[in-house]
């Protein structure tokens, strides 16, 4: 077993236990049923998400200050791990809009941002992917990481200002009873473990890729000698 | 180099080359109401309905002529590879971005000019300044990115392909806060003057953000 594998091994045996906890520790909501079990990993996916897009915000402002090719690895594998992320958060948040809301989807600002985010961040890697790599190319990933950033929390308040049916916090208004809030501390803790692990196996293959490049870009084309003019 | 000139000198440059080629806003003006015709079959619109569909049709239509207008801003200088002459130059390349910007804008503004009326003319929905300034103050923001990411497209395959990709999320508080203020002009919904906040805050947000970051895009 290598490091990556070992790490990876440890990030499933956490998120294991948290489906334990999930199911089997934390008491069944009175209102909404098992289905609320979701709110567990939903949120937590969430948040490692957020984490993951920073990560693509801060390599880039460092890329931007110092042209490091390690902040642009690490903003590179943050933006493909948060996409993940994000994807688990809307597919599961559409799963318990159904029974809850009566639909899978609806204008709320929470869905619309997070809907946006993932567009972003689904764009940055793309445009990392057929932007031919080098500077140029990094550069163009932090100026969009940058601005997705920005935009995000913009799109939640303009959307906010119409109206909003998503709940608001409630674990910082302590409205969770205690075994819930155990249950979902510790599942957040593992995903953001995973998250860790995820990002970092994709900051390493970033970097074979790279290393990959610089192998293959000084082969060129030698043209075949003229003949020699007859005399 | 006053950067105030090298603005206005290559905005008037883009304009001078639109004029005499001609090539940008008649085809997006005919593209508009070519938008108001699908809209009108799309929707089937009848005079009751009208007024509700409209602000909607308006937006698509300046998006996606936003989208032909900026995505053809470095053309012609990636034609003719212009764009590294102008930047060996000593003026500032947030002067040259800025300029850019400028011209794309007044281009879009031309067409925006075609488009107001045509909707008037065919959905029947009041043309008042509250509609036009909401369209213009929004148009200010969402041309300060959509130049900023045409610039960035430039270089890289697909462009057609990214540039929408890349702009569209971005443009969507100005879509949010500029449909609530079209809507309220139209005189369904109110609250214009928060949305028209919003799109001014949005406005000074977004060229400020842009011209920072148009060093790292034009800087080459």
């Amino acid at each position: 077993m290598n490091r990556y594998e070992k790490l990876a091994a440890i990030a499933v045996a956490l998120m294991l236990v948290a489906a334990a906890a999930i199911f089997v520790y934390a008491p069944t909501d009175y209102l909404q049923g098992p289905v609320q079990r979701i709110f567990y990993l939903h949120v937590s996916a969430a948040i490692a998400a957020y984490g993951c897009f920073s990560v693509v915000l801060v390599g880039g402002l460092i890329y931007l200050r110092n042209e490091s090719l390690v902040a642009d690895r690490f903003a590179r594998a943050g933006a493909a791990t948060g996409v993940v992320f994000t994807t688990v958060t809307l597919v599961m948040g559409m799963l318990w809009a159904k029974p809850i809301w009566g639909t899978y989807w609806t204008w709320d600002a929470r869905l619309t941002s997070t809907l946006v985010l993932w567009m972003v961040y689904a764009g940055y890697l793309l445009v990392r992917r057929l932007a031919d790599p080098g500077r140029q190319a990094a550069r163009i990933g932090a100026v969009v990481g940058v601005f997705g950033f920005v935009d995000v929390p913009i799109v939640h308040f303009s959307v906010t200002w119409w109206r909003t049916v998503h709940p608001g916090p409630v674990i910082v208004n302590d409205a969770l009873p205690p075994q819930m809030l155990a249950t979902f501390l510790f599942t957040m803790a593992c995903t953001l473990v995973l998250a860790a692990v995820v990002l970092y196996a994709r900051y390493r293959i970033e970097t074979l890729e790279d290393v990959g490049m610089q192998v293959a870009e000084p082969f060129k084309v030698i043209p075949a000698a003229e003949p020699e003019p007859a005399r | 180099m006053n950067p105030f000139r090298v603005a206005i000198a290559v905005a008037r440059k883009d304009l001078r080359s639109e004029w005499r080629t001609r090539e940008i806003v008649p085809a997006l003006a005919q593209f508009v109401v070519l938008a108001l015709l699908i809209g009108n079959f799309g929707f089937a619109i009848d005079s009751r309905n009208a007024a509700a569909i409209a602000p909607g049709i308006l937006w698509l239509a300046v998006v996606f002529a936003g989208l032909v207008a900026f995505g053809r801003t470095f053309a012609a200088e990636r034609e003719q590879a212009s764009l590294e002459a102008m930047l060996l130059t000593p003026a500032s390349p947030v002067a040259i971005f800025a300029g850019k910007a400028l011209a794309a804008t007044a281009v879009l503004m031309v067409c925006e000019a075609v488009l107001l009326p045509a909707l008037t003319l065919f959905f029947g929905t009041p043309l008042n300044a509250g509609l036009v300034s909401a369209v213009l103050l929004a148009t200010v923001g969402m041309a300060a990115l959509g130049v900023l990411f045409a610039a960035i497209v430039a270089r890289v395959r697909a462009r057609e392909l990214l540039l929408p990709l890349l702009t569209l999320p971005l443009w969507i508080p100005f879509i949010v806060a500029g449909g609530a203020a079209v809507q309220s002009a139209m005189g369904i919904g109110s609250g214009y003057d928060e949305a028209m906040g919003l799109l001014l805050d949005f406005d000074i947000l977004f060229v400020v953000l842009t011209s920072l970051a148009a060093r790292f895009v034009l800087d080459e």
